[in-house]
């Protein structure tokens, strides 16, 4: 009986302690721990809390302290859709810190009638029209600019002074490309329109799409399938897993082809997972990768360090550098909106288009977000994998190579 | 409670089918009915939308349950035709221009219909190699040709997004949590009626016979492919409902809904819930929506003190689940209907062991 008492005291207390914080600014983020992208997903989470501990250390909001409530939500939308009506009426937070394309697309209508700001890891380009999906943000280029400034750097870089290809170009061949991606995952799906629209663009000839599931592990009859095709390149929309599946089985089946890969499919474990295949293939990063040389990323390796000393240093990735750029976005729109007296969901979105070329460090491009447009920019740098290490390539401009385009075609998908 | 006093008989065959047999069970029933009606005013939106997901996940296993707890053939892609009912609902209302009710209607024949195709083989064979049938049906509906050839119908494809005020009952738009919680109470009611109904009749014993032996029952003269083709129809329509309430609640509509998780997911509801028993469903899917958020709210106030706890522990949620089946096949393989059941007889009895 006196343990049951001091049970029911001690969580008590634990209910009532929340309470007596005064001044708390609350945030949610929706996180996937155990679903089929928790191999990006895990190491995201951990980011995103030693991102809102540095910024709690570093004087808050203003003075005031933000409250993390993150939940997982195992890639289920059906669970995504209570976790955010739980954010919504239960937790009352002021932003929301969203995950993949298939939830924070299902979620955009509803988003956009409670006036809720959104900040999704996903980067549908769905999602930065804010005609379409007003409260929606992201903080990185969206997946049809990443997919065309990548196609747009092989084209430059490779194909056209590449020895490889010189007998092809001077037959006056046009380049192949093929794509692999999980055709039923929104995320993986988003930028294929563009992608297809962009090799159309540059004269390519697109070979037929292979579908490969986000939890592949053997992808050898996608592989022969795309080699009767003979391509030059290859597209991957996938996450890492499946991504650097593909890639060891292309290898092995000599498929011939380069590389280039999605956001989310291009981090520390692409190398790790794939090895000597991963060699020369070339990929978005939205921010600097982990450890790499970038303001703020001593801050980043010191909270890992400190908040999470089990976890060792050599399996964190960029993916906690994303965290930390999703983090501190949101927080500086949250200061700007306090600043203005209006920390609300409307007031959040108008701080979020003021932002002119504002970057946290970490390598993340300038972002620029007005009212009519919420593509964070249109400067995407590409890597290439060399020596087991990533190096940069070039820094693909989409605007100022095609500025019509860019303005209004390009727009919205 | 549930009984009648010593010495007091049915007088007409009326009285003696009546669901409600005492004036007491009525007044719970009327109090539940009264309940389920006046949650959304008191409730939070919060609240009502988990109701939402639990109703939804009723009308899903409601279809594994007349299919597998009363016909006796199991199943593994029901996902399927709640795929079929929710694309075809979507489509009458985004490329056909159909009313919702008309287009919802039309969604539940072809999801009862497209669950005959794949109930065919159940003429032939049984047990593990209609697993593999069901589980076919799966693969072959929502990753072949939806996911390939009627998601890119219209535009970037891949998922389909309605526009607000486009669903509409009688000029009423259904949008909001609210007016869906309603909407599928009322479909959640009158399927459950027409189940409970349907299983009371021939059709139902049929069913019930081809379940308990297959062989004895076509001795007897029941036509045995018949009446499993028609539990196949009846399943289907019941998910070609969900598949409709599932539309409003998002106005969006993508293969990533309707995987074979969400297949599995509906057994675990009725292993949970009671295989063979209606309360089973209503039981099992209250259970696993309720308990994912009940251990939300057990971690949160835990997380202000152990902050990882959110990150690193989160995971023991999927295996609850897991768990859970476990433990209720070994310990009450009967499920939560059973328990509930044992509970009422205590208290009829009460103060007597038996």
């Amino acid at each position: 009986m006196k343990r049951l008492a001091l049970w029911i005291l001690a969580f008590g207390f634990g209910l009532a302690l929340p309470a007596a914080w005064a001044q708390e600014i609350k945030l949610g983020s929706l996180n996937d721990l155990t679903g089929p992208t928790s191999d990006v997903g895990k190491d995201i989470a951990l980011g995103i809390r030693e991102a809102v501990q540095y910024v709690n250390d570093t004087g808050g909001i203003n003075g005031k302290r933000i409250r993390l409530y993150l939940y997982d939500y195992g890639y289920r939308v059906p669970e995504a859709i209570t976790t955010y009506k739980r954010f919504r009426d239960f937790d009352k937070v002021v932003g929301v810190l969203g995950w993949g394309t298939g939830d924070t697309e299902a979620l955009s209508p509803t988003v956009s009638k409670d006036r809720l700001p959104y900040l999704s890891h996903s980067f549908a380009a769905k999602l930065t029209d804010p005609k379409t999906a007003p409260y929606n943000f992201v903080y990185g280029t969206d997946y049809s600019s990443n997919a065309r400034a990548a196609m747009t750097a092989w084209f430059d870089e490779m194909w056209m002074k590449d020895p490889r290809f010189r007998d092809a170009r001077a037959k006056g061949e046009k380049p192949r490309v093929i794509m692999f991606y999980a055709f039923p995952v929104p995320y993986a799906s988003a930028p294929i329109r563009a992608l297809k629209n962009h090799a159309a663009l540059l004269g390519f000839e697109v070979g037929p799409d292979q579908d490969v599931s986000l939890v592949a592990l053997d992808t050898k009859s996608q592989v022969l399938g795309a080699k009767a095709f003979r391509p030059h390149l290859a597209w991957h929309g996938n996450t890492t897993m499946s991504v650097a599946a593909t890639i060891k089985d292309a290898h092995a089946l000599a498929l011939g082809a380069d590389h280039i890969v999605n956001n989310w499919g291009y981090d520390e474990n692409l190398v790790r997972l794939a090895g000597p295949a991963a060699e020369g293939v070339m990929g978005i990063a939205v921010t600097a990768f982990y450890g790499e040389k970038a303001p703020l990323m001593d801050k980043v390796v010191e909270y890992a360090k400190k908040i999470n000393p089990g976890v060792p240093q050599e399996v964190r990735m960029i993916r906690t550098v994303q965290g930390w750029a999703q983090v501190l976005m949101m927080t500086e729109a949250m200061r700007r909106a306090d600043k203005a007296g209006k920390l609300t969901g409307p007031g959040l979105r108008e701080a979020f288009e003021t932002f002119q070329g504002w970057t946290p460090g970490l390598g993340v491009p300038p972002i620029t977000l007005t009212a009519t447009d919420h593509r964070t920019s249109s400067v995407i740098p590409i890597y290439r994998v060399r020596g087991g290490k990533f190096e940069p390539v070039k820094n693909v401009d989409l605007k100022a190579r095609w500025s019509k385009e860019w303005e209004s075609e390009w727009f919205g998908y | 409670m549930n009984y009648l006093p010593s010495g007091v008989y049915h007088q007409t065959y009326a009285a003696s089918h009546a669901w409600w047999q005492t004036s007491f069970v009525r007044a719970k029933m009327g109090l539940l009915v009264l309940f389920v009606a006046t949650l959304p005013l008191y409730a939070s939106l919060y609240v009502v939308s988990v109701a939402n997901i639990a109703l939804y996940t009723m009308l899903s296993a409601l279809g594994v349950q007349l299919l597998t707890g009363y016909c006796g053939q199991i199943t593994l892609g029901h996902a399927a035709f709640i795929a079929v009912g929710a694309y075809v609902t979507a489509m009458g209302v985004l490329f056909w221009g159909l009313p919702y009710p008309l287009a919802a209607v039309l969604g539940c024949l072809a999801a009862g219909l497209w669950s005959v195709v794949f109930g065919l083989p159940s003429a032939r064979i049984k047990g593990f190699y209609q697993i593999m049938t069901t589980m076919a049906a799966q693969f072959i509906t929502v990753d072949f040709i939806i996911t390939h050839y009627v998601s890119r119908v219209g535009g970037r494809g891949h998922y389909f997004s309605l526009p607000p005020g486009t669903i509409t009952i009688g000029g009423w738009p259904v949008d909001g949590e609210v007016k869906v919680y309603y909407l599928a109470a009322a479909l959640t009611f009158v399927c459950f009626a027409a189940v409970a109904n349907l299983l009371r009749t021939k059709v139902g014993r049929a069913w019930i016979a081809i379940r308990d032996n297959d062989i004895a029952a076509e001795a007897m003269g029941v036509n045995v492919v018949a009446y499993k083709l028609l539990a196949f129809f009846a399943a289907g329509v019941l998910a070609g409902v969900a598949g409709a309430v599932w539309i409003p609640s998002l106005y969006f509509v993508s293969p990533e809904h309707f995987q074979l998780s969400w297949s599995l997911w509906v057994v675990g509801v009725i292993l949970i819930g009671g295989v063979g028993s209606l309360h089973g469903v209503v039981f099992g899917a209250f259970f696993v929506t309720v308990i994912l958020e009940l251990l939300k709210f057990a971690v949160i106030p835990l997380a202000d003190f152990y902050p990882a706890l959110t990150e690193r522990f989160l995971y023991l949620k999927e295996a609850a689940f897991g768990l859970a089946i476990v433990l209720f096949l070994l310990y009450e393989p009967r499920g939560l209907a059973y328990r509930w059941q044992q509970l009422k007889n205590y208290f009829n009895l009460w103060p007597f062991a038996y």
